[in-house]
């Protein structure tokens, strides 16, 4: 007796203050105080409305951890950035930009000018090419300015606390590496103008151009410091040869050119991976620093080593002879080695490092959304994760959708398909449901078996009722686990009203009662 | 049907070889032409031939609670048709297990009902599926939680046709998906409220289940492109619509060019369609039967009308609630469709004796009319659909005050047929009932609000309507018990009583009620008289009881809380807000019965905390629907309310302060 009563209070220890309450509730003379008593009950009280919650009913570890995690990861993408910018000037940036705009619209309506010149008068004059220069020279001032202006970008991403990054430091290739591409843009051109033999004429109009360009380049001393003109233009491949086609359109763009009309570099692997972002335009080599990319070129002759020189790297080396320049790749047996029978050189030191990464290089950049997909180039990365976690829409043939009608149509159209629910969900839901849904609660159900005394001992009488039970059918129901059927047994022995009126009382002024008769 | 069983009782009493030597498929036979449950175990008790001819023949079988039904599977090895639906704390366990106990006795199981059987989840749909290689109809409605796992597992039914999948609010496309493609021959497919389903679903339905005859996707969002998708199901016969807000006359068009196969259309609410729109529905076709159009015309054009007369020959049933009508267009309406078997007029202003004469001079197969709130009629009317409906079975006159006995006595004399008349609000009296009782198939009557029916009218009724079914006596305050006495007398196969605020009803009213066998659902609000004695007689007397309201019965104590645990063990359905209870009766109450889903225990101001805290837990796992005071919501334990949860019981918290009214 003492043991149940003790499990009893225990259940009924969070709300000790009730504890007496059910006497007085039994207790019929009473009623009105006692209705106005309990009416207090319904509103929660400060002691009372928290009792302590087991720790499963907290949110489950699982959700609670994946966000903190992203949290954490996001973290430490951006928290460098503040101090990271603090070099660079928006409102510097925001007038150069306004600057370039201004003079493209000028070019722009030069050229146009010119354009309707040219459809009125068919041969070209003295005026046609002074303006032509005029061209020149502003397009290559807009071109500074633009380098100039991304230039103050770059040193920004070299911060040495970024280094230990790998993320970041691949974004800085990146970003650094349009250097490749407008060494290539630079040469494309002269490419075009040793292919298209028959279009004569042309080809050597487009060499005047180049070498006016050239020599407005002369003028300009910042070009020194970023012998690319194009540099800048932008960072991902495909916009950039977009672009190429459109200012070369005197030429064919095709990539057939026969071999030996071109000089083939290969850089060792170890050039290619190596975050460089200046690039010797003779050899190839790369460098971290503009600086030392000058002091390397030193020694590829005299010639380099005065400003002036530098400005125009690819005068003297020859516009009759090396300008065009293709690359092969290190890896042997590769198509796009020169050891290759069909070998097909890449175009920029850009497409070497990309397909060297891609075809030859661990993929070591993980999808942190899908974990599966994995990539070697982090530009490859990011263009995944923008699409990411979106082909959701599964096929029990195993394909993917972007799109839920796409995959409807699919399922539509195949006998026998039919749509794969998402099994990640399941088990999310299973991890984040079930710790509330089954198991837990039948841990707790079992845990939860009523302390209510099982006998009828005491004499307390309390109540007045007119109804009556014997003991077991009063205890049985409620001293059995109701969640695990063990009511199933219950049986309903004879029920008289006028028999044994009290019997039933002790079981629920239960436990209040007893203690009152135990002590 | 119980004479019967009578007659074979003493068959069996006379001489138990003369039952013993018959086959069981004789005795099979027999069973088969008793359709009381009642019956059925009368036969089954008194004859172990009968009780294995029945085990052998059964075909149907409903489930009260989940204990018996491993046994129950076991034992009834023909089962053809499980309703599950009434089934306390079924979970995906105990269905499993039942399943796999059953062993092969599943394999001819056609049909199940599940419905509101929250606590199934696919495992155990599954495990059902698995064993019912004949599965041809699943009722999963009202399983709100129920979502693509547990109809994908149903998907595994190939031979599915008929599917309800009503309120399954977590159903999406995929879900859908894996049904149609799984089911391919699918007949009859109910969407209702599955509001996470869309156009492209319902496009890939149409495609995968050409067998579609009856589709329902009521509240859903769906818009025209589903329409035009159904317009291609060749075999389509019933499309109910309601309350489709983003479907208007542009779908119908789409949907009329599909093909002839519709029969039924149902348009209710849908607040963009017009009647342009149904009239070109109606264009293409010419075998509509029934049309639905509730609550969604503010008026009818010409060309509806006209479209309406090209359907003369079919349609059987219009219903226009809610609409603004006139004389003239119920004439034309008359005119256009003379084979009216029902019309639906409910709230429609403008409906005048002229307006129903003129309608009903041309209907003279009209069976059910509702004239619910159409209160310019008076007995005129009533007098003309006398004299033409002499089919008449339902009608439907709530809120039509300006009738009176005279118009009724013209009913019941002319339309013999009457079963159904619902009279709430009309303020008639004893004399209208009176004329009333002679329609002696009279099933439901409906007297709500009319203050002035007595005792007598009551023995009027219980005189010459045995066969009435459900009687509704709201707030007829001039009953007192003897009408009771009166009304048991003669009325015995009553299974929906109300007596709410009949406050001159005692306990000896109850005392009478109890001898109603077949009462299921009883309300009793506000019957401050009774006390646990009349309980106690009703609980042990209807042993069918069902739902019983006991709101605000102030003098019902503890002891009419034990009478019910003790006796009405089918009770489903139980309101004992503001009443005198206990703790103590509560937790008794809650623990023992087991059919208990659904309870209402606002304001029960002598239960305690701990009260509230036992019984609930006594109760958990059975309890699918709460109604409690939000005060309690912070003060009961957070683990109780989320078993609660777990278990798929639903909790309305309420908050309004006590007040006493009478």
């Amino acid at each position: 007796m003492e043991g149940r009563m003790t499990s009893l209070e225990a259940t009924m220890k969070a709300s000790s203050t009730m504890a007496s309450s059910m006497v007085r509730n039994a207790d019929p003379d009473q009623q009105t105080l006692r209705s106005n008593s309990v009416e207090q009950f319904y509103f929660p009280r400060p002691g009372q409305s928290l009792p302590g919650i087991p720790p499963f009913f907290g949110p489950p570890s699982s959700s609670l951890y994946l966000p903190n995690d992203n949290e954490a990861k996001f973290g430490n993408q951006f928290e460098s950035n503040p101090s990271q910018n603090t070099d660079w000037d928006p409102q510097a940036i925001v007038s150069n930009l306004t600057f370039l705009e201004q003079k493209i619209k000028q070019v722009k309506d030069i050229v146009q000018s010119m354009n309707n010149r040219e459809n009125q008068v068919a041969g070209g004059s003295s005026e046609l090419a002074a303006k032509q220069q005029l061209i020149t020279a502003d397009l290559t001032s807009i071109i500074i300015q633009l380098i100039s202006t991304a230039g103050s970008l770059l040193p920004s991403m070299k911060n040495p606390l970024l280094s230990s990054n790998p993320a970041v430091r691949q974004l800085g290739n990146t970003l650094g590496s349009p250097m490749g591409f407008g060494m290539n843009a630079n040469q494309r051109p002269s490419v075009d103008s040793k292919t298209d033999i028959p279009d004569t004429g042309k080809t050597s109009d487009y060499d005047e151009l180049m070498n006016n360009l050239n020599t407005a380049q002369d003028e300009r001393d910042e070009l020194i410091k970023c012998p690319n003109p194009c540099g800048g233009e932008g960072s991902e491949p495909t916009p950039m040869e977009d672009h190429d086609v459109k200012e070369s359109d005197d030429g064919g763009e095709g990539e057939n050119l026969p071999p030996g009309s071109y000089v083939v570099l290969q850089l060792e692997k170890e050039e290619i991976l190596a975050p460089h972002t200046h690039f010797c335009l003779i050899c190839g080599k790369g460098f971290k620093r503009d600086a030392n990319l000058r002091m390397h070129m030193r020694g590829h002759g005299d010639e380099y080593k005065t400003p002036a020189a530098l400005a125009k790297p690819t005068k003297d080396s020859g516009a009759d002879h090396a300008p065009v320049t293709r690359y092969s790749c290190p890896f042997v047996g590769c198509k796009r080695n020169k050891e290759h029978k069909k070998f097909q050189p890449l175009k920029t030191i850009l497409c070497v490092k990309n397909h060297y990464k891609r075809s030859h290089c661990d993929k070591s950049y993980t999808c942190s959304r899908c974990n599966t997909k994995k990539f070697s180039v982090i530009a490859d990365l990011k263009t995944h994760e923008k699409h990411c976690g979106r082909d959701k829409w599964l096929c029990s043939c195993g394909t993917t959708f972007s799109r839920k009608d796409k995959l409807f149509g699919h399922v539509a159209l195949f006998q026998g398909h039919t749509p794969a629910l998402p099994m990640e969900d399941v088990k999310v839901s299973e991890a984040s449901e079930q710790p509330h849904d089954s198991e837990p609660m039948n841990e707790m159900a079992r845990s939860m078996v009523y302390s209510f005394p099982s006998s009828s001992s005491d004499g307390i009488s309390n109540l007045d009722m007119k109804m009556a039970d014997d003991v077991r059918g009063y205890f049985s129901p409620l001293s059995f686990d109701p969640c695990f059927g063990a009511l199933d047994d219950f049986t309903r022995p004879g029920f008289d009203i006028s028999e044994n009126p009290f019997s039933f009382l002790p079981s629920g002024s239960c436990s209040y009662g007893q203690q009152n008769g135990d002590s | 049907m119980s004479r019967q069983a009578q007659k074979l009782d003493s068959a069996a009493g006379d001489g138990a070889v003369g039952i013993g030597v018959l086959s069981l498929d004789l005795l099979g036979q027999v069973l088969h032409g008793l359709w009381e449950p009642r019956d059925r175990k009368a036969c089954r008790l008194v004859s172990r031939a009968f009780e294995r001819a029945e085990a052998a023949h059964r075909r149907a079988l409903r489930v009260l609670r989940r204990e018996p039904l491993p046994r129950l599977l076991r034992a009834f090895p023909a089962l053809e048709l499980l309703d599950l639906s009434a089934c306390a704390s079924l979970d995906d366990a105990s269905l499993a297990a039942a399943v796999a106990g059953a062993g092969g006795g599943l394999a001819g199981l056609r049909s199940v009902c599940l419905a509101r059987a929250n606590g199934v989840g696919w495992r155990g749909l599954e495990a059902l599926v698995a064993a019912c290689p004949k599965l041809e109809a699943v009722d999963l409605s009202h399983c709100v939680s129920a979502g693509d796992r547990e109809v994908a597992a149903l998907a595994a039914a190939a031979g599915l046709r008929e599917l309800r999948l009503d309120k399954c609010l977590a159903v999406t496309d995929m879900g859908l998906a894996k049904v149609v493609v799984g089911c391919p021959r699918l007949e009859k497919l109910s969407l209702k409220w599955c509001r996470e389903i869309s156009d492209i679903g319902i496009d890939l339905l149409a495609k995968k289940c050409p067998e579609l005859r009856s589709l329902n996707i009521s509240y859903l969002k769906v818009g025209n492109g589903s329409l035009r998708s159904i317009s291609s199901l060749e075999r389509l016969e019933e499309l109910a619509m309601v309350c489709c807000s983003c479907i208007d006359d542009e779908g119908l068009e789409l949907l009329s060019k599909g093909s002839d196969s519709l029969q039924s259309v149902d348009v209710s609410r849908c607040d963009h369609v017009t009647s342009e729109g149904l009239a070109s529905l109606i264009d293409g076709r010419n075998f509509l039967q029934k049309l639905y159009a509730a609550d969604c015309l503010h008026e009818i054009g010409q060309r509806f009308l006209s479209k309406l007369a090209t359907l003369k020959e079919t349609l059987t049933l219009l219903k226009l609630d809610g609409l603004e009508v006139s004389d003239s267009l119920l004439q034309a309406i008359g005119e256009s469709c003379n084979k009216l078997v029902e019309i639906g007029l409910s709230k429609c202003s403008g409906v005048t004796d002229e307006g129903i004469s003129s309608l009903v001079a041309q209907c003279s197969d009209l069976r059910t009319i509702d004239l619910t709130c159409c209160n310019l009629i008076t007995n005129n009317a009533l007098d003309s659909i006398a004299d033409n409906c002499k089919m008449l079975e339902c009608l439907r006159l709530e809120s039509c005050s300006l009738i009176n006995e005279k118009g009724l006595k013209r009913i019941a004399t002319c339309c013999p047929n009457l079963k159904e008349i619902d009279l709430t609000d009309c303020g008639v009296d004893d004399a209208a009932l009176e004329h009333l009782a002679k329609c002696s198939e009279l099933r439901i009557l409906k007297l709500g609000l009319c203050s002035s029916i007595s005792d007598k009218g009551i023995a009027f009724i219980s005189s010459k309507c045995g066969k009435l079914v459900e009687l509704d006596l709201y707030r007829c305050n001039s009953i007192t018990d003897d009408g009771l006495a009166a009304l048991v007398n003669g009325c015995k196969r009553i299974k929906l009583l109300n007596l709410c605020y009949c406050n001159k009803i005692t306990d000896t009213g109850l005392g009478h009620l109890g001898s109603l066998e077949e009462l299921t659902n009883l309300e009793l609000r506000c019957l401050f008289r009774i006390t646990g004695i009349g309980i106690s007689s009703v609980a042990i007397g209807c042993k069918s009881l069902i739902e019983l309201d006991l709101k605000r019965c102030y003098s019902v104590d503890d002891a009419g809380l034990w009478a019910l645990a003790r006796y009405a063990l089918n009770l489903r359905q139980l309101t004992i807000s503001y009443c005198q209870v206990t703790g103590l009766g509560l937790c008794h109450l809650l623990s023992s019965l087991r059919c208990l889903q659904d309870i209402k225990m606002v304001h029960l101001s002598w239960v305690s905390i701990e009260g509230f805290e036992l019984a609930l837990r006594a109760a958990c796992g059975r309890l699918k629907k709460l109604k409690m005071l939000c005060g309690l919501k912070t003060v009961l334990s957070p683990e109780l309310l989320q078993m609660l949860q777990a278990c798929g019981c639903r909790i309305r918290w309420v908050n309004k302060p006590l007040v006493y009214k009478d």
